[in-house]
């Protein structure tokens, strides 16, 4: 045995030498730094080199050529239009339903809550896949507007105004999440402070609450407006067949059509999506810096507007009918047409079969590969996440600073890019890891897995994260005091306190995974078809009630999922946490 | 230099010394050069205003961090140096986390039963008779009832209870606390206040407790240790610290003092502002005698009417407390504190005042009413 002495003898003689350089904690830190930035930004600046670079040398070639098409700017255009009416839509939906479900004392908000998660958790081409079913020229509201006085026509989804109309639907949750808290945590004082002040109740709204309402507002409507950009079920469900592009589908087509330069063209696409993206956070940095934020108080969830007798069950009636409608009645439609036989019969009992769920489940072999190779990428890539994801968040929240906010930041990027850009980097990076080598990873299902790793990791990272802050150091300090090291501290302390956020953050990325369609699309090949691709494949050849019997079966999965991990969430708060 | 411990016969061990401790972050010095040894069996507070350095001098004794420079050594072993830390759980202690730090899931009974179960220093006959020490600890802290419960079902004085019973367990040789009573209403802390000394006297173990409530700080603690700005100010009993300040900073912080200027001259103060008087030296340290101070506390004034001899001040603000009166008088362009009995005369706002200093025995007679 050595003596203290003695050891910090040795340390002393070691320690020049090593620290001229780097001390050890710092290289394992940087060691890691580094692996995560070669994972998940590495591929990101090879597709930004790749449209520069022309046979070895650097060029605007690339640019100058697309640039020059007119194909180019009417789908840039397009995308304009597209993404402000949408995120206009997604905004005025969403901020309005927050600020009454924060502020009025209408009955049955759990319900209304639900249903205004529904789109948030069915991805959007099931969405898109319903929807086209409520307004077919023999659906119901087909129905309905014939039955009605006057020659009026269905409204045309597979249009620009279809297509901002369904984008707008799916993502006004994005804007409710971020702003109903906001609403519900500025202090009812200040909102007295202004009445007594003599402010009327139109002058409270526009001079107290919706500037202290801003970042939220702002942060929503960015969201919405990065997910509108980003997102390529809805134009490729509804535009590709009206011939309506967005730069989304436009970069889907070139990497899909394998042209002479069709990598780079897409790169070059890529970049311009890009600037678009930036320009929206830059909006929103500009509307934010102007906002002060005051310190966050506790949040308030007494209704603070009474409404009484008529005026609150015309509301009250208000609200569920847009929320059925919107979130309920499509699906219910698309169900049902997902039993005629043959796409156009009346929805009558004598054509009513369970072929189609036949056809999908037991006649069609892609099917049955679909889902198995979706059940085990998800459950791959989940536990993958799970693992992982909560080392580095646990990292991140015991040794907070700029290192692992860096880290963060990396790991956000291939979540914060657009689907199809995205892709195409996994593709650029995976197919040749080192210049000249091909280890064959691009056209198997491994890129899959990788590329799903990568897009959805931040997920797990924050879920997880998130569940760790809800624990206060002390309660970690107090357990170590106590004796407990290593695996008993994690066992008994922290694992039953952050389970419920592990879990939220896994089947998060367990269901992300299961329906992925933009990534895969580009991705996918013989084999490793995935269930989002083959619903694609069979609207793009015209089966559409094959695709309504498969989606509606993912739809019921979805919500048996939710409704069980609901029930675990409280049986865990009761039995475990045992929170009042 | 450790000074005898109050009300103890015999010689008395060293437990911890804490050597020349610095601690810096990132490029604030929260604690510079702090020296400190204590006794086995010694209850030490240590007190002084937030971001003294106080919490981060107990973090360093838990094991959390290591220091930047300096060392701990507990029962002759080195326990924490730049090079070197024994973490917290290798450590013989418990500890009372302001915020309780009460685990949401278990019961109170589980919470006792923790550190009995894990702690690697806890004794074989605890270990053998868990459930009897879970009862006897159940019982010292009077939550024998509640030992099902969950903490969300408790009240904030039965939670610190939990959290005092948990540290206590496995009858760790050393009890740190962190601000236990801060979260606390006032006649809630005055009922802990008896609870910890109760226990402290039971389980004879040493105690290193944090606080920046001074009168926490008089009424529990052998010796109280004064820091400031990350320095050591005075360590001493709680009487020396409160009549004897040997620092501008402790006779203020402690004793709410007014620091009079003046001279001394042969042992004896003259007042600038009085310079007909003539004040006895009771014990006014060296270190503020250099400087020409004589402290003051707000008990030690008397108050005439206007016009006797004395300062002179008016009246501007009258506290009515029960026992006594607490007058702000301003003098000039300072304002004094000054408490006298409800005995004496009264006096009201805008009223002219005279002031002078008691008599010694007049201090301890007025200490008595």
């Amino acid at each position: 045995m050595l003596s203290n002495g003695q050891l910090a003898g040795e340390e002393m003689k070691k320690s020049p030498s090593f620290s001229l350089f780097l001390s050890r904690k710092k290289l394992y830190a940087l060691v890691g730094l580094l692996f995560i930035f070669i994972l998940f930004v590495w591929p990101i600046l090879r597709l930004i080199w790749l449209s520069f670079v022309q046979e070895g040398t650097l060029t605007l070639g690339h640019y100058r050529e697309v640039l020059q098409e007119q194909a180019t700017w009417t789908t840039v255009g397009n995308t304009i239009v597209i993404v402000l009416g949408s995120t206009a839509l997604s905004l005025g939906l969403g901020v309005t339903l927050a600020w009454m479900m924060a502020y009025m004392n209408i009955r049955g908000k759990r319900w209304m809550q639900l249903l205004i998660f529904l789109p948030f958790i069915i991805p959007s081409y099931i969405t898109t896949l319903a929807w086209i079913q409520l307004f077919s020229h023999n659906g119901p509201v087909a129905g309905l507007l014939n039955w009605l006085p006057g020659s009026l026509a269905v409204p045309n989804l597979y249009s620009m105004g279809g297509i901002i109309f369904i984008l707008g639907l799916s993502h006004y949750p994005l804007v409710y999440l971020f702003t109903v808290d906001v609403f519900r945590k500025i202090p009812r004082e200040l909102v007295e402070a202004a009445k007594t002040s003599g402010a009327t109740k139109g002058q409270v709204l526009r001079r107290i609450v919706l500037p202290m309402a801003l970042p939220g507002i702002a942060s929503g409507g960015l969201l919405a407006f990065l997910t509108n950009l980003d997102n390529f079920g809805i134009p490729a469900f509804l535009g590709i067949p009206a011939n309506i592009r967005v730069l989304s589908t436009y970069i889907y087509e070139q990497v899909a059509g394998f042209g002479p330069s069709a990598f780079s063209r897409a790169a070059v696409l890529s970049v311009m999506l890009g600037i678009i993206a930036l320009a929206g956070t830059f909006i929103q940095w500009r509307l934010l810096k102007r906002s002060r934020v005051t310190e966050t108080t506790a949040r308030d969830t007494e209704p603070r507007i009474y409404i009484t007798g008529m005026r609150r069950r015309v509301i009250e009636s208000g609200v569920w009918a847009f929320l059925l409608i919107t979130s309920l009645v499509p699906f219910i439609c698309m169900g049902a047409l997902s039993f005629v036989k043959a796409y156009g019969l009346p929805f009558e009992l004598e054509n009513l079969s369970l072929k189609n769920y036949e056809y999908v489940f037991l006649t069609d072999p892609k099917t049955g590969t679909a889902w198995w190779n979706s059940i085990s990428l998800a459950f791959l890539t989940t536990v993958i996440c799970l693992i992982a994801g909560t080392a580095i968040a646990y990292v991140r929240y015991t040794r907070p600073g700029s290192v692992t906010k860096l880290m963060e930041l990396f790991i956000t990027m291939p979540y914060a890019l657009p689907g199809t850009v995205f892709a195409l980097c996994m593709i650029l990076a995976w197919m040749q890891p080192i210049p000249g080598w091909n280890p064959g990873i691009y056209g198997s299902v491994w890129i899959l897995f990788i590329a799903y790793v990568t897009r959805f990791f931040i997920l797990q990272v924050r879920g997880s994260y998130a569940a760790f802050l809800q624990v206060d150091p002390s309660i970690e300090e107090a357990a170590r005091v106590s004796g407990a090291k290593g695996w008993t501290k994690w066992r008994r302390i922290l694992l039953p306190l952050i389970l419920p956020g592990l879990i939220g953050g896994a089947l998060l990325v367990f269901l992300m995974v299961l329906t992925e369609l933009t990534v895969s699309s580009l991705l996918w090949s013989a084999g490793s078809e995935t269930i989002g691709v083959v619903i694609f494949n069979y609207q793009q050849a015209g089966y559409t009630i094959y695709s309504t019997a498969f989606a509606s079966i993912i739809v019921c999965g979805i919500l048996i999922g939710g409704l069980l991990f609901t029930w675990f969430n409280q049986l865990w708060e009761r039995k475990v946490r045992k929170e009042e | 230099m450790v000074q005898p411990i109050m009300g103890e016969k015999g010689e008395k061990r060293r437990m911890i010394s804490v050597r020349d401790l610095k601690k810096v972050y990132d490029s604030f010095t929260a604690l510079q050069s702090v020296d400190l040894e204590i006794e086995d069996g010694e209850f030490i507070a240590i007190l002084g205003p937030s971001g003294c350095g106080k919490t981060t001098l107990l973090k360093l004794m838990a094991g959390f961090m290591k220091p930047t420079s300096g060392e701990v050594i507990i029962d002759d072993a080195l326990v924490a140096s730049p090079r070197q830390l024994t973490p917290p759980e290798e450590r013989n202690i418990g500890m009372v986390f302001q915020s309780f730090a009460l685990w949401p899931h278990m019961t109170v009974r589980e919470h006792v039963m923790f550190p009995l179960l894990h702690h690697r220093f806890t004794a074989k006959d605890l270990k053998k008779n868990m459930r009897e020490r879970v009862e006897t600890v159940l019982e010292l802290v009077g939550l024998k009832q509640l030992a099902g419960r969950y903490p969300a079902e408790l009240s904030g004085g039965q939670k610190q209870r939990v959290a005092l019973a948990r540290a206590v367990a496995a009858l760790p040789r050393l009890l740190l606390m962190d601000e236990p009573l801060s979260a606390l209403d006032v006649e809630l802390r005055m009922e802990m206040r008896r609870e910890i000394q109760r226990i402290h006297r039971k389980t004879q173990s040493t105690i290193v407790y944090v606080t920046h409530d001074q009168s926490e700080a008089l009424a529990m603690a052998d010796r109280i240790v004064v820091m400031n700005e990350g320095r050591i100010e005075q360590v001493g009993t709680p009487e020396a610290v409160y009549t004897k300040p040997e620092t501008e900073f402790v006779a203020a912080f402690v004793g709410k003092c007014q620091l009079m200027k003046g001279t001394w001259e042969e042992g004896v103060f003259i007042p600038e502002k009085l310079p007909l008087e003539r004040w006895k030296d009771h014990g006014v340290s060296v270190k503020l005698k250099k400087k020409g101070f004589y402290p003051v506390r707000p008990e030690q004034w008397r108050l005439a009417p206007g016009g006797e001899r004395g300062e002179g001040g008016i009246v501007t603000l009258v506290q009515y407390q029960g026992k006594e009166i607490h007058y702000t008088i301003q003098v000039e362009n300072e304002e004094w504190e000054v408490h006298d009995s409800v005995y004496s005369p009264r006096f009201y706002v805008g009223d002219e005042v005279s002031l002078s200093l008691r008599s010694f025995a007049e201090t301890r007679e007025a200490a008595l009413v």
